[in-house]
């Protein structure tokens, strides 16, 4: 977690308190190893100089880093740093320092230890450090969380979303047991933006039923901002963002890789992962990466019954290859991913009384045995990711990164159809998206530094003719350009701050017939602007705020301005409004992290607020009668909304090796002007974890075995008469997950096994869209199995 | 001077590689078919119903030919005279398309997937099915209807997709077990005079 970002402080820093007293007792059991032992032990302190090899020149702001504990220290401007409460032990110790060669040093701690390190620095070149990442955005007093490369292998076999619903503030929005759509801070679809390695991810995200089309597994870690971000990403980051960050290539060194097998038992699902990646022999900063996952799952099975026609096979792969010097630096990537889901048989229904019918009758009006198989109605979609970016360092004070992005998004829905059409799509759509960004980074002085960029995108929606139904969504062309400028003060020690501006402009031009078959080819444009303000500031020894007030944007998307019909999916005809203006979001969010307790226990708060003006959504407006019977007709009105929140985490180490884990996050979304509640927000839910993290078992290590209690209450918040009925009971799960590691020689073996829902309850959840049909997936356990191998050193 | 040379050609390349995608030449948003005919739509049923001996002949019509949305759906019955018995055929029409598109073979063919339910209140009239699919199971595109005395009500004719033909009661009409999908949900006045 450490990036390059001149003389100021590192992102690691930004989240961990440097000083004594913070311990930060994370999931990763890593971290339990070093407070685990009674807390005599712990109280040695690591301290000294850093300085240049040839001459006695401190080198201010070197950053000490202990990747093992997590921990780490800045140097001051005479060079000096300390890290304290160390337990005896032998660590790495990483240092490294803007324009100098890194160092790393094994080191044994058996008390307190003074040891001073000289770095090669070099004046004239710039030379970038080893580092791990090249953080394009340090998310300055932006709350936000990460899934990490641990944390995804304890998550394998669940999709995108479901991996990130466990950062508080995080939520997902369901369609049956197989789509889960990323929710933060209550808003999803268009209003969360997913980047795929850095690059905007379009796969027609405004569909509730539609989750997002990548491989987590592409990238070794998942970061979600929880906040207002269009300065820095552009339009639709309303509710948060969730990166998928990029991997950084190795520059060197012989192949490593890991192989994993997963099989879950809920479905029997069975699936892997693998990945390849190295250097080239001869060539220094060259390096490659291969990867590729795939899943076959079957039908689901609620508590009580199978949910028929929940299969899903999904595969991927991805593949890169770059270059990197103290110069320059070049990288091209390729993904490939594709998918088909079977959408639950018993929530496919012709009209309002069989939706009725669903409703009272309580169980699903189809269940069939259990298969594989995947039969109408069901969604295929194929994404194709290809990237290539440069930079070059034009001075030591600046440098210039060109970014270019193609996407192909084609997604064909399948309904059951008469007269033997069920195998022809009855949506098939084909996205393609262009995305270029140029950004210029630079370092005025020692204190800031920030950089100016422009980015806009250029995409075509087209429906394949032959499916015999009139478009869902018309054709369309979007062009958009966006001019953005971000600096960065860095106060002093414990305080910095952020301020950024964006200005962007989207085109629309949209080509669809009308009902009586005219063809009309309207025009729209949306100039909109964000600004941003954020600050870091560590109040005391072991406490840290960090506050953002930042706006948002996010045009209207063309099926909010022309739906026209009816939404087979929703039950309801819905109508859009062609004079729908931008959405405009304000929010202000204040993140308090602290240590109590001597550093035995941790605690993160974050407080959020947003007012939307302009809030998109379906408003019910009568009914109208067809063929079908009579359907509620909804249309696509602003308002404006204000959603405020609180999202918790308390850890504590209790005592020895066990740990309490809290995990808690309300959300309250208000439509302002029908002074009413507003539909489909999270309720209010409260998850406690025991771990038992013993040091090592023999040969094996990180072991850990962990036991939840995951409380979800009834949602009380809602708007009266918006819904078919009344939401589901406040339910409550069992979860139980255990890990552990072993060295194989010069490799590694992984396993772990992970219980879910354990009592086997029937219950339904809120913000599951096939709540009116049938109950949510039963009792599941998922076991894996990983082999990590090559390479230089093993990080664990 | 060079190295500022450079940036500007990196920016210029940037900026041109958007701006070029734009083909003013060849349009490919704009949809080159002519408007999507909707294959499935049913805009017309019609319920013939012809009194035993040939010399009644009225009809139940519903037509809502722009579909889903736009105007409003027109609903016409006749009136059905006391003590009569009539066999009542049902037609299924897509008259969007011309000519129009038969949706009632369709119907024919997939017979096992399908089947009509009538509920009638407050009138006295019964309907019993007149026609069977491949399973011996009835589709309900052929009913008899059994008039009585003279009374109003309504009659609601339900089309099911998929059902499950052998669930309890749905093989003599009652549509509580039947399942499936609604393709079709038309209530009709019952004038009997």
């Amino acid at each position: 977690m450490l990036f390059l970002s001149g003389p100021t402080r590192p992102l690691w820093r930004a989240s961990f308190h440097p000083l004594r007293y913070l311990v930060l007792v994370l999931s990763c059991s890593i971290v339990g190893l070093s407070g685990a032992l009674a807390q005599e032990l712990c109280t040695y302190a690591l301290s000294g100089r850093v300085i240049d090899a040839h001459d006695p020149e401190a080198l201010a702001f070197a950053e000490i880093y202990l990747p093992e504990l997590q921990r780490g220290a800045v140097a001051d401007t005479a060079g000096r740093y300390r890290i304290a409460d160390l337990c005896a032990g032998t660590y790495r110790v990483r240092v490294m320092h803007l324009g100098c060669e890194p160092v790393e040093r094994s080191v044994t701690l058996k008390g307190d230890l003074e040891l001073d390190f000289r770095l090669e620095h070099h004046a004239h070149e710039l030379r970038e450090a080893e580092i791990i990442r090249d953080r394009p955005d340090e998310h300055v007093g932006q709350a936000h969380a990460e899934v990490d490369k641990d944390a995804m292998e304890r998550s394998s076999g669940r999709t995108l979303g479901e991996m990130i619903a466990v950062i508080p503030g995080v939520t997902t929005l369901n369609s049956g047991p197989t789509i889960s759509k990323p929710m933060v801070h209550g808003l999803t679809g268009n209003r969360v933006l997913v980047l795929n390695q850095g690059i905007r991810q379009e796969d027609q995200q405004w569909g509730s039923e539609h989750a997002p089309n990548l491989d987590p597994f592409s990238s070794d870690r998942i970061t979600v901002v929880k906040g207002a971000a269009s300065v820095q990403y552009g339009s639709d980051a309303i509710g948060g963002v969730v990166i998928t960050e990029p991997v950084e290539l190795p520059r060197e060194g012989p192949v490593s890789g890991e192989v994993r097998g997963v099989g879950m038992l809920n479905g029997q699902a069975i699936g892997g992962n693998g990945l390849l990646q190295g250097g080239v022999k001869g060539v220094r900063g060259l390096g490659w990466r291969v990867q590729g996952s795939g899943r076959s799952m079957g039908d689901s099975r609620a508590a009580d019954y199978n949910l028929s026609n929940t299969g899903m096979h999904e595969t991927g792969a991805s593949t890169s290859i770059g270059f990197r010097d103290h110069r320059w630096n070049a990288s091209v990537y390729g993904s490939w991913y594709a998918r088909e889901l079977g959408i639950l048989r018993a929530a496919h229904i012709g009209n309002l009384t069989d939706l009725q019918n669903a409703i009272t009758s309580g169980t699903p009006w189809y269940v069939g045995a259990a298969t594989r198989a995947i039969d109408a109605p069901r969604q295929t979609v194929e994404h194709l990711l290809a990237k290539a970016e440069a930079g070059y360092a034009v001075n030591e004070r600046g440098k210039l990164v060109l970014t270019y992005g193609f996407q192909q998004d084609d997604r064909q829905e399948y309904d059951i159809r008469r007269g033997g059409r069920s195998g022809r799509p009855a949506l098939d759509l084909d996205l393609s998206t262009h995305t270029g960004d140029a950004v210029y980074k630079h370092w005025i002085g020692k204190q800031v530094h920030g950089k100016v960029g422009f980015s806009g995108i250029y995409q075509e929606n087209v429906n394949i003719p032959g499916t015999g139904v009139r478009p869902l969504l018309p054709n369309y062309r979007r062009q958009s350009g966006g001019l953005y400028l971000i600096e960065h003060l860095t106060v002093n020690e414990g305080l910095e701050l952020e301020a950024g501006a964006r200005i962007e402009r989207t085109h629309l031009l949209v080509a669809k017939y009308t009902v009586n078959d005219v063809l009309i080819v309207p025009e729209h444009d949306f100039l909109n602007h964000a600004l941003s303000l954020g600050a870091n500031w560590s109040v005391a020894d072991s406490a840290r705020i960090r506050i953002n007030l930042s706006s948002a944007f996010r045009p209207p998307h063309v099926s909010e301005l022309y739906s026209e019909g009816l939404h087979h999916g929703t039950a309801a005809i819905e109508i859009g409004d062609a004079l729908l203006p931008s959405e405009r979001a304000f929010k202000g969010v204040i993140d308090l992290e602290t240590a109590l307790f001597q550093g035995r226990a941790h605690a993160l708060l974050t407080a959020h607020a947003s007012r939307i003006n302009d809030f998109i959504y379906l408003r019910p407006d009568g009914y109208q009668l067809t063929i079908r019977g009579a359907f509620p007709v909804f249309r696509y009105v602003a308002t404006d909304a204000l959603i405020s929140g609180l999202d918790a985490s308390f850890d504590l180490r209790i005592a020895g090796p066990f740990t309490w884990r809290l995990r808690a996050s309300t959300v309250h979304g208000r439509d302002l002007e029908q002074d009413e509640w507003l539909f489909q927000m999270p309720s209010d839910r409260v998850e406690n974890t025991i771990a038992f993290a013993p040091r090592r078992a023999g040969r094996w290590k990180e072991l850990e075995v962990a036991a939840t209690s995951s409380f979800v209450l009834e949602q009380r918040r809602i708007p009266v008469g918006l819904d078919f009925t009344p939401p589901p009971l406040t339910y409550h799960l069992l979860g139980l997950s255990a890990s552990a590691a072993r060295p194989l020689g010069k490799n590694e073996l992984r396993v772990g096994l992970r219980g879910s829902n354990l009592l086997n309850i029937a219950y339904r959840d809120y913000l599951d869209r096939f709540r009116y049909y049938a109950d949510a997936r039963g009792i599941d356990i998922a076991l894996w199995i990983t082999y990590r191998f090559g390479g230089k050193d093993r990080t664990h | 001077m060079n190295k500022r040379m450079k940036q500007l050609a990196y920016a210029l390349i940037a900026t041109a590689m958007i701006t070029a995608c734009k083909k003013d030449d060849e349009d490919p948003v704009t949809p080159t078919t002519p408007p999507v005919n909707e294959e499935e739509l049913i805009t017309t049923l019609r319920l013939h119903f012809h009194s035993m001996g040939g010399s009644e002949h009225k009809m139940f019509v519903f037509t809502d030919l722009d579909g889903d949305g736009g105007n409003a759906p027109v609903i016409t019955a006749d009136t059905l005279s006391v003590d009569t018995m009539y066999h009542v055929e049902i037609e299924v029409l897509n008259e969007s398309e011309s000519p129009a598109d038969t949706i009632t073979t369709e119907i024919e063919e997939e017979g096992d997937v399908h089947q009509f339910f009538y509920q009638v209140s407050g009138a006295n009239a019964t309907v019993a099915y007149a026609d069977t699919d491949a399973n011996g199971l009835p589709i309900g595109l052929e009913t008899m209807w059994t008039i009585g005395a003279a009374s109003n009500g309504t009659v609601l004719v339900t089309l099911r997709h998929e059902p499950d033909k052998t669930a309890v009661g749905v093989s003599s009409g009652d549509i509580s077990n039947a399942g499936g999908e609604t393709d079709i949900a038309v209530s009709f006045p019952v004038v009997i005079e």
